[in-house]
């Protein structure tokens, strides 16, 4: 009797620790980076109108910069083939796992005669801080901030909620749009996709 | 309270009251352990489910144990008795960060006659494709497989991920696997590492 008793006991035990251990999973605690990520969850996938085409002369436009002074994308023109990249939002999940990617390619943008600049309309202090987690990069992260959103507006990449687009330019040394890639801003447009254009536009 | 009244009521003797508080106790220890991982979660059914595609490298495939190129495998059909899984991504600081570190283990682990056929070392390019798993190969001069996730399986699989993570797996024979260790975060001692590693 007393057995049996010990029995209905231990088990009473064992669930109370299988409860236990159960409750005990819990969602992914984020390390360093990952701890600031806000994670707006999924979004419609492109939400504006294109006002630019493939075989338009780009317009030009000057933004501040991150490290300081000002880039004026005509600067490149004659000289450089230029990538750029359009991130909706700092301290968002994919947007952060971006640029970093481009940061170790440095000699396959060099390799095309290609420079990168990324842009966000985010202001310049939360780029600064943003991007100070990813370590140094190589390219110019531009600040679209003020008057709000007025470049990713003129090429019609500027979303209802005054973010951006997830979105890649890439002009060439003449100053022709040659690839537009407007991307579902819910996912990471792969590597290849620019490298291949560039390779169209080097030919 | 609880075994007073137990006591009390005489329903529960010495050797229960034993019993109770060795149970309580490896309850609050398995909890204590889970925590300690920072409440990572084990993605043992993912990893059990999860169909890679075996790699280009030849020699890779022969470290791994399989046969065709570009073939998809489960995780248990790997050839070891453990398996360590880094989940990385190309496009992630920490991951490119911790590159160097994760390669001198590969180096221990290889240069060690009682490990090299024993414990095996991967990496899983999560949201990575074919292309990108090759730059980060590349560039970080990684000699281990690096498998890629071509079709999003592993993004779907492990989703929410936090990379780098590493996974340490037992494989048994008949396909069963056993989740000694997931946890998010690289490591700062790969000797350390491997030593923790052993021990589980």
């Amino acid at each position: 009797m007393k057995r049996v008793r010990n029995q209905r006991l231990l088990s009473v035990i064992l669930c109370v620790a299988g409860i236990i251990l159960l409750a005990s999973e819990a969602p992914c605690i984020s390390k360093a980076f990952d701890e600031k990520i806000f994670d707006a969850g999924d979004l419609k996938p492109i939400d504006s109108t294109l006002k630019v085409k493939v075989g338009d002369p780009v317009p030009d436009f000057t933004l501040r910069a991150v490290s300081g002074g000002t880039v004026t994308l005509s600067e490149y023109r004659g000289t450089k083939n230029v990538v750029i990249s359009f991130v909706p939002a700092a301290w968002t999940p994919v947007c952060s796992d971006q640029w970093p990617g481009y940061n170790i390619v440095q000699d396959l943008f060099d390799a095309y005669s290609a420079v990168l600049i990324g842009i966000s309309v985010d202001n310049i202090p939360t780029l600064f801080a943003w991007t100070q987690a990813m370590g140094d990069l190589w390219f110019p992260v531009l600040s679209d901030f003020w008057p709000h959103g007025k470049v990713a507006q003129t090429l019609g990449v500027l979303r209802s909620d005054g973010t951006s687009e997830r979105a890649i330019f890439i002009v060439d040394k003449q100053g022709i749009i040659r690839y537009i890639d407007v991307h579902d801003i819910n996912k990471r447009p792969p590597l290849e996709g620019i490298i291949e254009a560039l390779e169209k536009v080097q030919d | 309270m609880l075994g007073r009244s137990f006591l009390k009521e005489g329903t529960m003797g010495k050797r229960s009251l034993v019993l109770f508080f060795a149970a309580l106790s490896s309850v609050l220890l398995a909890t204590s352990a889970v925590q300690a991982q920072e409440n990572a979660p084990d993605y043992a059914q993912a990893l059990e489910k999860l169909r890679l595609y075996s790699p280009e490298d030849p020699s890779a495939r022969k470290y791994l144990g399989l046969k065709d190129k570009d073939a998809q495998f489960f995780i248990n059909q790997i050839d070891a008795e453990l398996l360590l899984i880094e989940i990385f991504s190309m496009y992630c600081p920490h991951c490119q960060k911790h590159a160097p570190e994760a390669n001198r283990l590969f180096e221990i682990i290889t240069g060690r006659k009682d490990l090299k056929d024993r414990l095996k070392l991967i990496g899983i390019g999560v949201g990575n494709s074919p292309f990108e798993v090759k730059i980060f190969r590349e560039k970080y001069s990684v000699a281990f497989p690096l498998l890629d996730d071509r079709d999003s399986a592993a993004t779907n699989a492990l989703s929410g991920v936090l990379t780098p993570h590493y996974v340490v797996l037992r494989l048994h024979k008949g396909g069963k696997i056993d989740v000694l260790y997931s946890d998010a975060g690289g490591f700062d001692d790969a000797e350390e590492f491997l030593k923790m590693v052993l021990s589980l």
